[in-house]
């Protein structure tokens, strides 16, 4: 052990730097015992922590003692709340009212227990936090040291000032969730009570205010007017106007209220007078679904069994075809062919119109900056969306059924339409294309004939993955009246009726890996 | 070798080409402040990749272009049809200014005139060799049966029978180079641009196809823009070569000038070590005969001598030297014009005259 070893140790470490010299030779040579535990650390916890100057340890062990004191503060709130009750119970039982009483009594215990448990946690969770932190301490302390060795002007030494910002710390936070875990939060409801008592100007203790202030949930800040009641009735001559009706007298609203009922405005009035370009949408919806419901649904069985076997076993070979095979015998036999075609028709038609706009849309995307600037960020946050939220805006405006279920498959399954189709366009060599241009190509015949072919791959990807997110949207957007097999769904979940619901489940699964299968190796097989 | 009287085909006039945002001001700068391309990048953080170059290419002539890697070769060929826009000069194919031309008239433009072989192939993945080949007839409009027929005649010109139907992903490398020539001779252009088109060829391949090229180029009479950055390929292909540096033209000429005046220690440096014995000819290294009668005896002593044509190169007049004492004497139309003593032809042959 040479001085030259030891010195950065010292250096480091200041006070005690012979402890930490022998306990970083020791981290460094891997012989530091299993069980090490530094001494200091235990005992000092968060405070030790913020004198060394690491913040990671800090907040570990404060984290630990905080979680303690909590549960110190609600044995204590339950200790408190049993001596009431049991003052209750007293006062019951000398009014005669023995039953109350017996139910009282069957409170305190509960309290009684709880005061116990709580205290026990408290104790256990601290003797044990302590030592975990003492076990950790040096071993992330001597990370700091390592990155005290690259960089000096971090953290070393042992440091009494850097308590001020830890007691800052400690101070805004270790009160209010001491006080907290000593007190029943009161509810939103005797909150907004309270609220109104004050504006009516009655007198509300501090305490309670404080309460529902900042240990309930967040306070309703202010309070608004409500809005006048619009509606959108039909004149005589037929046409709509905009009929408002004041609602003075009743009592104010909070902002959630009040906006919701700003957005049900707005899109009342779209609906109502524009409706003509919603019915348009429906329209064209209705035509297509019907053309493809007559294909999946009205073909008699047997035609569309053996059909979709032979599609399946020319585009993906003998073995996925006995398993198209077997599924579709399962959903024959139990009862869901009929179903099973309505939703098939449903993802038939949300893919084409998916593809429809999707592949000129990526497209654009794929060849102009603008189009990228303005569609990646929106697709970015269609991705995010859970597929929940898009049955919201369907049922705004086109209402309940199969086209706003469509509507919605389509607006959730086209983001990888658009992005794998750009994706490919933009990976279409540059050199490529020059040598395209070379030859005298105008842009028509740029696309047709150079970018779409070598983007074929990416775009089939993308068609892919367009049939599995329609596929499962289809099923959600049963909810809204979309029918097919997710009707057999929510219909087997609203009636708990355990045994039907797993039938259908498992004929979903059957059908998103029937399709699954199929369109993968088909995709693979177009791209060679 | 001796440039024809005729207007030129392609006509390069002063071409610059800077890439960059602020090519503007780099330009103005080069200008007036003649500074090199390091100084241009650090300065406006703009390329210089052509520097003010001028070049007449003559109908039927092989010109090569010949430089070091980032010299600028492939940018200065990408003007040629407008692949790329010149910062600053223009560029004429058979007198018509390509810079002028609309988006039509340049379509047309490339589609009928210009072939080109690109560095990399760049040949189309997802077509069968017949119809990478037949690419620019199909963006003619050229119906399907001419086009197949003009390409299997293009595809046996390149020796490619039989592999038609292939894609090119199953071809070696050289193949598809020969797939890359014969896309571009299938619509039979009049100008040829081969952006290093043998380069990534391993040399025995690489010699096949530039004897292969040079047939070609004889029977069909294109011109031709050959790029390459070996000055032998240069001397094998090229009736004459420009040498590229840094953007700009060091010298322009035959073989034989290059290799026997290089215009400066660039060139010269190029230029050492290639074989002069196909290069240098006998009226190069010849003393006329007054001054060699000067020097040494009457030439009538020399009536044993070998003769040869002032055309004859370095290595006929060695075959002739070899076997005696006596000086090869030149001759032009029964004359004797000069004369060349062994020493001068070791000179020669060593690079000095
Ligand atoms: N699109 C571009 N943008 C910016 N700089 C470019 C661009 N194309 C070429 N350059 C620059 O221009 C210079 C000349 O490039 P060029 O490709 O013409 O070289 P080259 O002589 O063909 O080289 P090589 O033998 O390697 O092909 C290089 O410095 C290169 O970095
Ligand atoms: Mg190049």
């Amino acid at each position: 052990m040479t001085e030259d070893t030891q010195t950065p140790f010292h250096d480091f470490a200041g006070a005690a730097g012979d402890y930490y010299a022998k306990t970083f030779l020791k981290i460094q040579k891997s012989t530091l015992g299993k069980a090490h535990i530094n001494i200091a650390a235990t005992i000092g916890s968060f405070i030790w922590a913020s004198m060394r100057g690491n913040w990671l340890l800090f907040w570990i062990g404060f984290f630990i003692d905080l979680v303690a004191l909590v549960y110190i503060g609600a044995s204590y709130k339950f200790k408190t709340a049993a001596i009431n009750v049991a003052d209750e119970i007293v006062s019951l039982t000398a009014a005669g009212n023995s039953a109350a009483a017996s139910n009282k009594t069957l409170l305190l215990e509960r309290y009684e227990n709880w005061t116990g448990s709580n205290f026990l946690t408290a104790i256990v969770i601290f003797i044990i936090g302590r030592l975990v932190f003492g076990w950790l301490a040096d071993r992330i302390y001597y990370r700091q040291y390592n990155s005290w060795r690259v960089d000096r002007s971090k953290n070393s030494n042992l440091r009494v000032n850097r308590l001020v910002l830890s007691a800052v710390i400690v101070a805004l936070i270790a009160p209010l969730m001491l006080y907290r875990s000593t007190q029943f939060a009161p509810d939103a409801r005797t909150c907004i009570k309270q609220d109104r008592a004050v504006t009516e100007g009655k007198d509300v203790s501090f305490k309670n205010r404080f309460d529902c202030k900042v240990i309930s949930d967040f306070p309703t800040l202010f309070w608004i007017d409500r809005p006048d009641k619009i509606s959108y009735p039909r004149a005589e001559d037929g046409t709509r106007f905009v009929k408002r009706e004041p609602q003075t007298g009743k009592k104010p609203i909070n902002l959630h209220t009040y906006t919701s009922g700003v957005i049900e405005n707005v899109v009342g009035y779209l609906t109502a007078f524009y409706g003509y370009f919603f019915d348009g949408v429906v329209g064209v919806l209705t035509v297509l679904l019907n053309a493809v419901t007559a294909i999946f649904v009205g073909t008699p069985w047997p035609i569309m069994m053996g059909g979709l076997l032979v599609l399946s076993y020319y585009l993906a070979g003998p073995r996925i075809a006995i398993f198209v095979g077997s599924s579709l015998v399962y959903l024959a036999l139990f009862g869901f062919w009929q179903t099973a075609m309505e939703t098939m028709s449903l993802v038939a038609a949300a893919t084409c119109v998916c593809i429809l706009f999707g592949l000129p849309l990526g497209v654009w995307v794929g060849k102009s900056d603008l189009g990228r600037a303005i569609v990646t960020p929106i697709l970015d946050i269609m991705q995010t969306i859970p597929s929940f939220v898009y049955l919201l805006p369907a049922v705004a405006f086109f209402g309940i059924g199969v086209v706003p279920g469509i509507l919605a498959t389509v607006i959730f399954a086209m983001p990888p339409m658009v992005r794998l189709t750009s994706l490919g366009i933009q990976h279409v060599p540059e050199s490529t294309k020059e040598a395209a241009l070379a030859y005298g190509a105008n842009p028509r015949q740029l696309l047709t004939k150079v970018e779409l072919p070598l983007a074929l791959p990416s775009i089939m990807a993308g068609v892919n993955q367009v049939v599995m997110m329609s596929l499962s949207m289809v099923v959600v957007a049963a909810l809204i009246g979309a029918g097919g097999m997710g009707f057999l769904v929510t219909r087997a979940l609203a009636n708990s009726n355990t045994g039907k619901g797993v039938l259908a489940g498992i004929g979903i699964a059957l059908l998103a890996m029937m399709i699954d299968r199929v369109v993968q190796k088909a995709s693979k097989a177009s791209q060679q | 070798m001796q440039e024809p009287t005729t207007k030129p085909v392609v006509e390069v006039k002063n071409v610059w080409k800077i890439f960059g945002d602020r090519a503007e001001e780099a330009m103005a700068a080069v200008q007036n402040e003649n500074i090199g391309k390091a100084e241009v990048l650090e300065r406006f953080e703009c390329v210089v990749g052509v520097r003010d170059v001028s070049l007449d290419v003559y109908a039927g002539e092989v010109f090569c272009i010949m430089g070091l890697s980032g010299s600028g070769k492939s940018t200065l060929v990408r003007h040629i049809n407008r692949l790329i826009e010149p910062t600053h000069g223009n560029i004429s194919i058979d007198g018509v200014d390509v810079g002028g031309l609309g988006p039509e008239d340049l379509r047309i433009m490339r589609a009928d005139k210009i072939g080109m072989v690109f560095q990399n192939m760049a040949l189309l993945p997802h077509r069968s060799v017949r119809d990478n080949i037949a690419f620019a007839l199909e963006l003619r409009n050229v119906d399907a049966f001419t086009r197949s027929e003009l390409a299997n005649k293009v595809i046996e010109t390149v020796s490619l029978q039989g592999y038609g139907d292939r894609m090119p992903s199953e071809l070696s490398g050289g193949m598809q180079q020969r797939v890359g020539l014969a896309r571009a001779l299938a619509a039979d252009p009049d100008i040829l641009l081969m952006d290093e088109p043998f380069s990534a060829l391993d040399p025995l391949i690489r010699r096949g196809l530039q004897d292969e090229f040079l047939a070609l180029s004889k029977t069909m009479n294109k011109t031709t823009l050959f790029i390459t950055h070996d000055l032998d390929e240069a001397i094998r292909m090229g009736s004459r070569i420009a040498i590229m540096k840094d953007g700009a033209i060091v010298q322009v000429g035959t073989p034989e000038d290059i290799v026997t005046n290089p215009a400066d220690d660039y060139v010269a440096d190029f230029v050492q070590g290639i074989s002069k014995l196909k290069l240098v000819f006998a009226h190069t290294v010849m003393v006329p005969v007054e001054q060699y009668e000067k020097e040494n005896k009457k030439l009538g002593s020399l009536k044993n001598c070998p003769t040869a044509g002032p055309e004859d190169d370095l290595d006929r007049l060695v075959s002739l030297a070899v076997d005696q004492d006596n000086p090869v004497v030149i001759m032009d139309n029964d004359a004797p014009v000069g004369v060349v003593t062994k020493d001068a032809l070791l000179r020669a042959i060593q690079g000095e005259q």
